[in-house]
């Protein structure tokens, strides 16, 4: 029986107009910026929600979200009806055929099914909130089909660019190749926003001293960063994501805080006229750097597995978050220098009350016994490994996308 | 994220959901909405509020200004924790075609709000408050369409997911050539099958996530109401034998169930009664009282029965919370045949009253022989005998059958013996109480002529808007109780006039003179199709009478 090695490749020279060397096609700039604004509506809408309190279907942020939808569903579908309806495209050869006629490039048939997610989610929550009421938390059944929508729209993102960048490896010139970097660690950034925006209501600062903060970074990080570090071909990748994940989250709050905002909903216990900034990112640029500088170590080290990488990459991951998120976030909670424009933590939803004891000061219900914190956190190491090690895997088949 | 809530798209799958699932209240037995008729300055409005039947929503506000020149009416939720200061700005209200002035307005907290109106123009600026009980009533399923639509969709998104999973453990990794197509299709069958059990396993837990929250809603925040423990009791108060009603509001499982909780020691008097107690009879609606018990302490209950005949009574009993929340506990209790001899009601406003079942009465048409001399007003309709000889007719009515969600001005009229229009005392503090029953009981509304609500409650609206702190504190619930507790005893050893003074001076809706004074009139809006008794009480010359009226409703035809 042949092996995969010994079957003969037949890689084109020029595959098609749509993947040229030194050339990125549009539908990837398409892409990557419906995952901006998707992650730009979305975060607007939670300050919208915090500060103004009602929205309709054609509230401001809501169609910077349907913008970022809408170009990544009709580019992508563009892009596989062309595809398919063209006799004879070259493209094909480079695209995913399914269903016995279609063609398509995997990021496409993801862009494509996110946008179809969230548009199902629309009827849905529209009867969701007139059988149960309209939602005051983020996540609901319905909005975890929205929220896995634009999951894929950002995830088809990073595909298409990851399957120009794997295909393009050796003949693309050095400023593709750059540009290709920087594509794909904006996009895992912007998911890394979304993923973390989800995950926001445990990550606050004021459960930065409770073992559920880590066990949900635990879940939720190491998957994803690991994933990105072996699948990008930047040398700090992992460093560089969570870099822009921090400024990625942090600008619009910086922004947008200057601008007036009145609550339109009651009770307004907190009688605010500008909006309210959402949260101060994590540090995880720290973390990342350790991971980087680990991955640098042993990635190519003989004799390891990847359960040893996940352990040897999940555990001082979780050890340096720890050390910088347990001051940082008391700073965060408790010190007068953080309720500022920079840190944000002035901020306090409209109808909360000014005079609720716990606005700068850890709540009892969000602290824990040493053995309860230590006992959780334990728990969360082994979650992180788990998660790590899913990532390396998911990291190794990002690295062989080629369509 | 909440989008698609205003949308026409929204609107148009409201309606479908309405049309095609079932609508159970319990708040004010069956008859949530608010209609209000008051005058604020120089204008004359009838406002109808439909509260939201889920909570957070959005509460129906239609005001037909009967009276003034109105340029604009804007509309604001009022929550009586967080009064003036804690209300956000005013909505306008859009004009309709038909002159009134209809909007949305969002009710984001469950239990005690209000609709605080603003009115302007060349007849100057006006304010009024509506309270409004804000809870969730309504149990839905998905329409069929609905759940067919999502459910195709539902598939298509499962089948393109294990197709995409497929792919991106086959083609999606090889370059063309790279692999068999035997390789590339059993690579792809493994994926799909992966793919498959993950997504079975995911929906599985989402689902199940869907039910917990759907059984939480059922559990935590649809509407409930503490159990009314009825007993009849012997009692030889005032020296006779007789019976009294002992009501006991249920508390063993305050405890477990928030929604059940009340603040039992913040309940306020409403027109100078704690509780409003009416009993009905059933099947026929034939035999009716209005009793007002005593307290005995802060659960129990009790009063005198007046010799209602044996049989299976409806009660219906309304209370008034310090935060303007009312509602309506309820039982269904069974009679004995009554002891012989007189009874003395222990309360001076205390009524009863036998008369014909609503079977004979609805395919009889009572004598209108008093219908002519009361032509002043419009087109006569039905009249009703009172127990001193004089006669109540139903004015203005304006159709044999009325139409059900549509707000009506519900007028009656009272005419001596000898045909005159005669002068009404106030009862309670005002010129009439009504009630109004659905043959079956499953509507009820004890009304006023102001409007549907509690006259306690909007005091206690207008004193929270007064009033600027952001928050509201209850008092100690010990002293707030026994405070209540003397004044409504003192209120009942005052002479009836000082009584209907103060209780009139406390009722800031009831300081406009009725336009006729042997006139009363109710505002309502019928919540649904069927058979219906009304229940008209009025004073004259010291005694309470009660006329009684039937009613068909349909279905309104758009």
């Amino acid at each position: 029986m042949q092996t995969l090695h010994q079957l003969p490749v037949n890689v084109p020279a020029a595959p098609s107009g749509a993947s040229r060397v030194g050339s990125i096609p549009g539908y990837i700039y398409a892409v990557v910026f419906s995952s901006l604004c998707v992650v730009t509506g979305l975060l607007w809408d939670i300050m919208w929600h915090i500060s103004i309190g009602r929205d309709g279907l054609f509230a401001p942020p809501h169609l910077v979200i349907y913008i970022g939808a809408i170009v990544a569903g009709l580019s992508s579908a563009y892009q596989i009806l062309h595809l398919t309806l063209t006799r004879n495209h070259p493209g094909r050869a480079e695209a995913v055929p399914f269903w016995g006629v279609f063609y398509g490039p995997l990021g496409a048939m993801f862009c494509v099914w996110g946008a179809l997610a969230m548009l199902t989610s629309a009827p849905f929550d529209d009867w969701w909130h007139n059988t149960y009421g309209l939602d005051v938390q983020i996540l609901t059944p319905p909005h975890t089909i929205l929220a896995i929508g634009i999951m894929t729209v950002q995830f088809g993102a990073m595909v298409g660019v990851l399957a120009l960048q794997n295909r393009l490896a050796q003949t693309a010139d050095t400023g593709t190749k750059r540009r290709l970097q920087a594509l794909f660690a904006l996009s895992a950034a912007l998911l890394l926003t979304t993923l973390f925006t989800l995950g926001s209501e445990t990550l606050g600062r004021y459960y930065s001293h409770h073992s559920i903060y880590y066990t949900t970074a635990a879940i939720i990080f190491p998957i994803f960063l690991l994933a990105v570090g072996r699948a990008s071909t930047l040398r700090w990748p992992v460093t560089t994501v969570a870099l822009l994940y921090m400024l990625i989250l942090g600008a619009p709050s910086w922004i947008l805080q200057f601008f007036p905002a009145t609550p339109r909903l009651g009770p307004v216990l907190n009688p605010i006229t500008s909006y309210q900034p959402f949260i101060f990112p994590l540090l995880l640029v720290i973390p990342g750097l350790v991971v980087d500088a680990l991955m640098h170590r042993f990635e190519k080290q003989a004799g390891l597995t990847d359960w040893q990488r996940a352990v040897l990459y999940a555990v001082p991951f979780m050890l340096v978050l720890l050390a910088v998120q347990w001051p940082f976030g008391e700073f965060l909670h408790t010190s007068p220098l953080a309720r500022n424009g920079f840190f944000l933590s002035y901020s306090w939803k409209y109808d909360n009350p000014l005079d609720w004891p716990y606005r700068y000061a850890f709540s009892p219900r969000q602290l824990q016994a040493p053995a309860m914190f230590w006992s959780g956190f334990s728990k969360a190491i082994f979650y992180a490994g788990l998660s790590a090690r899913v990532g390396l895997l998911w990291g190794n088949w990002m690295k062989r996308i080629v369509r | 994220m909440n989008r698609y809530r205003n949308g026409r798209f929204g609107v148009l799958i409201g309606l479908l959901v309405l049309l095609l699932t079932g609508y159970r209240a319990s708040a004010h037995v069956g008859s949530a909405g608010v209609v209000v008729q008051k005058q604020a300055g120089r204008y004359t409005l009838l406002v109808s509020v439909q509260p939201p039947d889920v909570v957070p929503g959005t509460a129906k506000v239609t005001v037909f200004v009967e009276q003034g020149r109105v340029a604009q009416i804007g509309a604001r939720p009022v929550y009586f924790l967080s009064g003036d200061e804690g209300a956000p700005t005013h909505d306008a209200l859009v004009r309709q075609p038909d002159g009134s002035f209809a909007g949305d307005l969002w009710l984001m907290s469950s239990g005690s709000s209000s609709v605080e109106l603003s009115i302007d123009g060349p007849d100057g600026r006006q304010k009024l408050v509506v309270p409004v009980v804000s809870v969730a009533t309504a149990l839905r399923d998905m329409p069929a369409g609905t759940g067919m639509g999502l459910a195709a969709m539902g598939l298509l998104l499962v089948a393109m997911l294990v197709t995409i999973v497929g792919a991106s453990n086959a083609d999606g990794v090889f370059r063309s050539g790279q692999a068999t197509p035997t390789q590339l299709r059993r690579r792809r069958l493994a994926g799909m099958g992966v793919g498959l059990v993950l997504i079975t396993l995911i929906m599985t837990g989402w689902r199940s996530w869907w039910t917990s929250t759907a059984t939480r809603y059922r559990q935590e925040q649809l509407y409930q109401k503490p159990a009314l423990l009825t007993t009849v009791q012997p009692t030889t108060a005032g020296g006779q034998p007789g019976r009294q009603l002992l009501m006991q509001i249920d508390t063993t499982r305050f405890g477990e169930r928030r929604q059940l909780r009340r603040p039992l020691s913040f309940m306020i008097p409403d027109h100078g009664k704690l509780m409003h107690t009416f009993l009905v009879r059933t099947p026929g609606l034939d035999a009716f009282a209005h009793l007002h018990p005593t307290r005995l302490d802060s659960v129990r209950y009790t009063t005198g029965l007046p010799p209602l005949p044996a049989g299976r009574y409806l009660l219906y009993s309304d209370v008034v919370y310090r935060s303007g929340f009312s509602e309506t506990l309820t039982d269904t209790i069974d009679l004995p045949a009554p002891q012989s001899g007189h009874i003395a009601l222990a309360d001076a406003d205390d009524s009863w009253l036998i008369t014909a079942s609503q079977r004979a009465a609805a395919n009889t048409r009572p004598l209108p022989y008093l219908d002519n001399t009361m032509v002043s007003c419009g087109k006569p309709g039905a009249s009703a005998p009172l127990a001193d000889g004089a006669t109540m007719v139903w004015m203005d009515k304006p159709a044999a059958v009325l139409e059900a969600d549509r707000p009506y001005i519900l007028k009656f009229a009272v005419a001596d013996s000898s045909g005159r229009a005669t002068a009404l005392q106030p009862y309670l503090g005002m010129s009439g109480h009504g009630v109004i029953l659905r043959n079956d009981g499953s509507v009820y509304i004890h009304l006023h002529p102001v409007g549907t609500y509690s006259m306690a409650a909007e005091q206690s609206f207008v004193n929270r808007l007064a009033d600027t702190t952001r928050q509201f504190h209850y008092p100690d619930a010990n002293r707030f109780r026994d405070s209540i507790d003397r004044y409504v005893a003192r209120l009942k050893t005052l002479p009836e006039a000082q009584k209907n003074r103060q209780l009139a001076a406390a009722m800031p809706a009831m300081r406009h003179a009725m336009p006729v004074n042997n006139l009363v009139s109710f505002p309502y809006s019928f919540p649904r199709a069927g058979r219906y008794r009304i229940w008209v009480q009025v004073k004259r010359q010291g005694r309470v009478l009660t006329g009684v009226f039937d009613t068909d409703v349909n279905d309104p035809l758009l």
